[in-house]
């Protein structure tokens, strides 16, 4: 790859990708490819690419100028065509759904099998700046006020998102109403599903008897509960890998171990990409790329050999950006926290250009960010890694580590995004507001696609004016 | 309805509240408390509730947290399931924020016997040390039999609800009913007056009815009679079917109840309502939703497909300001009604 | 059958290779929209709003599967300095070609946001897509540099001149096709896709040679470069291309558009390599009735629609200005109805 010119780090828009874009030399482009594959495999476009395929608020959305940002854009866009091209090479196709980062890793253990995640498709019409998809939803027979998740019975109907799944494997339990409801619908359309039972992990708070010590056990962000609750995923987690199994004809262990700590990787990466940016005088990256870099996490956007590979330059080009001072942001940007991910990214460009800077998040993907224990039962060490999810605990849980940042005066204000009717958004909220009434805290709920209002921006410029 | 002040001082103090119909009452009477089921829905209390919750959360949790914290002392804890995830939530507000114990107990959406059989072993346990009472097979039983009576008195009552020509209103079993879910079972009674009624029987499902509810079934039932439901808030308790008095014949009778309709998959709930609705010559269906509703309000378009009768679906917030709203379309689904039966439709 | 999708998701699983619900309809409506908007011609090529909402209303009667951003292909050349004339109810016709003899030196690039009315075309992309560009494709016709060069200079001087002065129009054609690119840059980012049209570069206007030497290297170019942002290229060439079929493949195009050729011939040459558009006679389009028209596309459909690597159903060449609507609605609706994938 010819050397593409270093330059300074800054936020830019669609027109000046564009630009920069025609620069890079032809080998540069077909260098990259997902499935390493030489035919149909490139993936590295602008937004204007995406843009012009219907991604919309590409128009308008600023984005970080470094190539490797470029480069983690187009692969995250490709997804699925990605996904469609999987299928035509024989992988197999497994929709994970509702679990959050682990039921993947079972699946990446098995040969040629892609797990996605359908719910990511949340995005889809804040990106497109349409309704369709939510208007389809609802002809369907979705109610409204729900989750933007509910795009994913649209997408199932329509099957132009991601081809039809070999295995859905389903999670629910202890876990949002909205999401159950939509893999339900799923399933009425005629899909076959595996259903996983999440269950809830039971703080020790939420018991009458102050349990004993040794039938505790701790998750590695610091969250009790009764070792039983370990034993129920196990037993879920087996009951996956033997319908893998079943599917594929194989069954190695051994890969999972390999998996695991392939995941590890990735997610030691993504941890010290977070510190980095959260610590670094200056902002190496913008929030927006932070919440793609986070959400990939999950499943690596279908491709996690390539998606690791991105995250290593990414993580090398933050490193480099920290040790030469320079970032996206101004130093006196306001550090804040961000509890819940917007379904509208444009929301996250606001929140920066309105002078703030996201230092830490819980966008409801506390399992898909901690590592895993590399040295027990690997399937018990998933079992145990599930269990610091966002969703299975209480809302104290949730910001217990933004509210000990506060304490240290590291966050001097949090923002809440919600979805109107949103189980978990409805009742979380309020408490998560109480608890967190150190600093100043703003609840948005996310409007529908294109529907950020002056009143929005209002209430954002008002929020950071109370913590100034 | 609003629940008054003197209504509230009225409430006893030995309560033990539930807040699902998966947890075996007789377990929480083995602790020598009054079983209280959370089922209130009243505006004002509703109100009160969003000082905690935000307006777009369950109207019922709303409500029942409202009710909460005017009635803290009344209540020694209360137990709550995972089962809808905003009813699960509503445990951990009361937690965090009064000094009311909560026990929240696993409740699997899947089919997972397993998990429901040994979460109700340690709820036991809980239950034991905390009351400091061992529940040995002798309480249980005299549990199982007290309880076992009632029902058995309501399924009688019950009959002549169903019959047909029905002689009893959801109104009056409402009435009746609502003291099993209170605890107050000795109010229970077997003679009631006769309500013999011709008019269009229907069927009634949806998020649960709550004590405060009599004015919906009241208006619905001047046109209408409500011969049968699936619902948490009317008969839906008393139909535990429980061969064998001991903690095992418990985990089997209400496991194995006829599902909840957040259950998955949830096909067996709609095998059930389907059997029940041609049991009771039901002519129409009454689908109640409450705002917010992610359980029913995901499902009533599968029930249009699937009942093949007229529906008529009723949001709800617990407010009346849409009563009159609220007789035309139920005059309208009457006609609809009167045309099937015509042949006109 | 109901449409399951929308015309952008239709065509989104085109380009990767699936069968989506249906085949896509995309018969070229380009100035005939003005006719179904009841919009003055010369209104629709001198203003982008316009030309927007013409093809905006055209889409919401017909409801095809692509909305065409195009007059006439003499755009690039107007805007390097040919003169054309604007007849209130025609296209504009060629008055002036910039260059009158055999020097270059009056030949600059144009601005696509200010010279000429390749602004009006921005403005008509811009404003199509934010009206509709979340459900349907907007794809914009840009004129190749074989075309464009024909309206820079008499297009006599010009055929005669890549026999006796081959280098001076390949040095003409190297600087069209750095200003079709610049104009190609502002199509995408104001959102549409670029589709290359080159239709005197047809087999009824040039010969093969001539096609090889001057005409297909710019079109690989420009495709390579449309390439560069991962596109999926069309290429337009209407007339009888059946002598250059054979060339198709090596321009680079993921879709050839083709007008006067046999069908059949062209599935079993190209279908392997390239999807496939076309390609309803646009004369009985005209001249024909709703029945025969509804009755012919469904048989084409039927032949084309499982060309391996897929297929739109397309007429020809641009849908004739005042052809009649039913007629249009009968080709749509034919295609539409034996269009179907789907069980």
């Amino acid at each position: 790859m010819k050397k593409v010119k270093r330059i300074i780090p800054k936020k830019i828009g669609l027109d000046a990708w564009s630009k920069q874009f025609q620069d890079f030399p032809d080998e540069t482009i077909k260098k990259y490819r997902y499935y390493n594959n030489n035919e149909w495999g490139v993936y590295l476009s602008p937004p204007a690419t995406f843009m012009v395929y219907g991604l919309r608020e590409l128009k308008r959305l600023k984005f970080d100028n470094s190539f490797e940002s470029l480069r983690m854009w187009g692969f995250v866009f490709n997804e699925t065509e990605r996904l469609f091209r999987a299928r035509q090479i024989n992988k197999k196709i497994i929709a994970t759904m509702g679990d959050l980062g682990i039921v993947p890793i079972l699946v990446l253990s098995f040969p040629d099998c892609v797990p996605f995640y359908p719910e990511c498709l949340w995005w889809t019409p804040f990106f497109k700046e349409s309704t369709e998809l939510l208007d389809t939803a609802s002809k369907l027979g979705t109610p409204e006020a729900t989750c933007f998740s509910r795009v994913v019975v649209s997408a199932f109907h329509k099957r132009s998102y991601f081809p039809k799944p070999d295995l859905i494997i389903a999670s629910t339990g202890a876990s949002c109403d909205d999401y159950s409801c939509v893999m339900q619908v799923v399933e009425d359309m005629g899909y076959e599903i595996m259903w996983v039972e999440i269950p809830y992990r039971k703080n020790p708070e939420f018991m009458l008897i102050k349990p004993k010590i040794q039938e505790l056990e701790k998750t590695e962000q610091g969250f009790s509960y009764p070792k039983v609750i370990e034993e129920y995923l196990v037993k879920e987690y087996h009951r996956i890998w033997e319908r893998l199994f079943k599917l594929t004809g194989v069954n190695n262990p051994h890969r999972l171990v390999e998996t695991i700590k392939k995941v590890n990787r990735l997610r030691s990466l993504v941890a010290e990409i977070k510190t980095l940016n959260a610590r670094a005088e200056v902002a190496p990256l913008p929030g927006l790329e932070m919440m793609t870099i986070e959400f990939g996490n999950l499943y690596g956007y279908a491709d996690f050999d390539e998606w690791l590979d991105i995250i290593q330059m990414i993580h090398a080009l933050v490193k480099n950006r920290v040790e030469k001072g320079v970032g996206v942001l101004k130093k006196d940007a306001i550090p804040i926290a961000w509890i819940t991910p917007s379904a509208d990214p444009y929301l996250l460009n606001l929140v920066e250009e309105i002078g703030c800077r996201i230092v830490e998040t819980e966008y409801v993907i506390n399992q898909a960010m901690v590592k895993i224990e590399e040295d027990i039962e690997p399937i018990r060490a998933l079992a145990r890694s599930f269990i610091n999810g966002s969703l299975i605990g209480s809302p104290a849980e949730r910001v217990k580590n933004i509210k000990e940042r506060i304490a240290k005066k590291e966050i001097r204000g949090v923002l809440i995004t919600n979805m109107l009717g949103a189980s978990h958004c409805a009742m979380e909220t309020r408490i998560m507001e109480r608890l967190l009434s150190d600093v100043p805290v703003l609840s948005l709920d996310v409007p529908a696609p294109f529907g950020i209002t002056q009143q929005i921006k209002t209430r954002l410029e008002a929020f950071v004016e109370t913590i100034r | 309805m609003e629940l008054n002040q003197t209504e509230s001082q009225k409430l006893p103090t030995d309560l033990i509240g539930y807040t699902c119909s998966y947890i075996p009452v007789e377990l929480l009477s083995a602790t020598g408390l009054r079983p209280y089921r959370l089922l209130h829905g009243a505006l004002g209390l509703s109100q009160k509730g969003e000082q905690l919750v935000r307006v777009d959360a369950c109207p019922l949790v709303k409500s029942n947290l409202g009710f909460i914290l005017e009635n803290q002392k009344n209540f020694a804890c209360i137990i709550g399931s995972t089962g809808c995830d905003m009813s699960r939530r509503f445990l951990e507000v009361i937690r965090l924020m009064t000094v009311i114990p909560v026990y929240i107990f696993n409740n699997p959406r899947t089919q997972n016997f397993d998990i429901y059989s040994n979460e109700i072993d340690l709820m036991v346990k809980e239950l034991e040390q905390f009351f400091h009472r061992r529940f040995d097979r002798g309480l249980i039983q005299r549990e199982c039999e007290r309880w076992e009576k009632v029902r058995s008195i309501l399924r009688q009552v019950d009959a002549r609800r169903r019959a047909n020509p029905s002689t009893l209103s959801t109104k009056t079993f409402h009435n009746l009913v609502s003291h099993y879910y209170q605890g107050d079972i000795e109010k229970i009674k077997i003679d009631l007056p006769d309500e013999m009624s011709y008019k269009p029987r229907v069927y009634l499902i949806g998020s649960p009815i709550s004590y405060e509810a009599e004015p919906i079934i009241e208006l619905l039932e001047k046109r209408l009679r409500i011969c049968g439901d699936f619902n948490c808030g009317l008969s839906r308790g008393i139909y535990i079917n429980l061969q064998e008095k001991t903690i095992d014949g418990l985990k089997k009778a209400y496991y194995y109840q006829p599902a909840c309709i957040f259950k998955r998959p949830n096909k067996s709930y709609y095998e059930w309502i389907q059997r029940e609705i041609t049991e009771t010559k039901s002519t129409g269906v009454i689908v109640y939703v409450l705002d917010y509703c992610d359980n029913f309000d995901f499902e009533v378009f599968k029930m249009e497909k699937r009942i093949n009768l007229p529906i008529l679906k009723l949001k709800s917030d617990f407010s009346f300001q849409n009563m009159s709203q609220l007789k035309v379309r139920i005059d309208a689904f009457i006609e609809v009604l009167g045309s099937l039966r015509a042949g006109i439709v | 059958m109901k449409d399951i999708l929308t015309p952008r998701e239709r065509f989104g699983m085109l380009v990767i290779d699936e069968k989506p619900d249906r085949c896509p309809v995309i018969p070229l409506i380009t100035s005939h929209a003005a006719t179904i908007a009841g919009i003055k011609l010369k209104r629709y090529y001198t203003r982008g709003e316009k030309m927007a909402r013409a093809q905006i209303i055209a889409f919401e009667i017909y409801q095809h599967d692509a909305i065409s951003i195009f007059s006439e292909v003499g755009i690039i050349a107007e805007a390097m300095g040919s003169e054309f004339a604007y007849p209130d109810n025609d296209l504009p016709i060629l008055k002036n070609p910039i260059l009158q003899n055999s020097s270059l030196d009056r030949l600059t690039i144009p601005d696509p946001k200010k010279n000429g009315r390749l602004p009006v075309y921005l403005e008509a992309i811009e404003y199509a897509y934010k009206a509709i560009g979340d459900i349907i494709p907007i794809l914009a016709y840009v004129p190749a540099p074989f075309t464009t060069g024909m309206h820079l200079v008499s297009p006599e001087k010009f055929l005669v001149d890549t026999l006796k002065n081959p280098d001076w129009i390949i040095d003409m054609l190297n600087i069209v096709f750095e200003a079709t690119v610049k104009f190609c840059y502002e199509i995408i980012n104001a959102g549409a896709l670029p589709i290359i049209v080159d239709p005197l570069a047809s087999g009824s206007v040039i010969s093969p040679t001539i096609y090889k030497e001057f005409a297909l290297p710019y079109e690989q170019r420009l495709i390579h470069y449309l390439h560069r942002y991962d596109f999926d290229v069309i290429l337009h060439i209407c007339g009888d291309t059946t002598a250059i079929m054979d060339k198709f493949p090596d321009t680079g195009a993921d879709l050839i558009s083709v007008d006067r050729v046999n069908m059949l011939k062209a599935m079993e040459k190209l279908a392997s390599k390239m999807r496939l558009i076309g390609n309803f006679d646009t004369t009985t389009i005209l001249f024909s009735n709703p029945d025969d028209i509804y009755a012919l596309t469904g048989k084409m459909v039927e032949q084309l629609k499982y060309a391996h690597k897929g297929y739109i159903a397309a007429t020809g060449c641009e849908v004739p200005i005042r052809a009649p609507k039913e007629n249009v609605q009968a080709f749509i609706k034919g295609a539409k109805e034996k269009g179907w994938y789907w069980a």
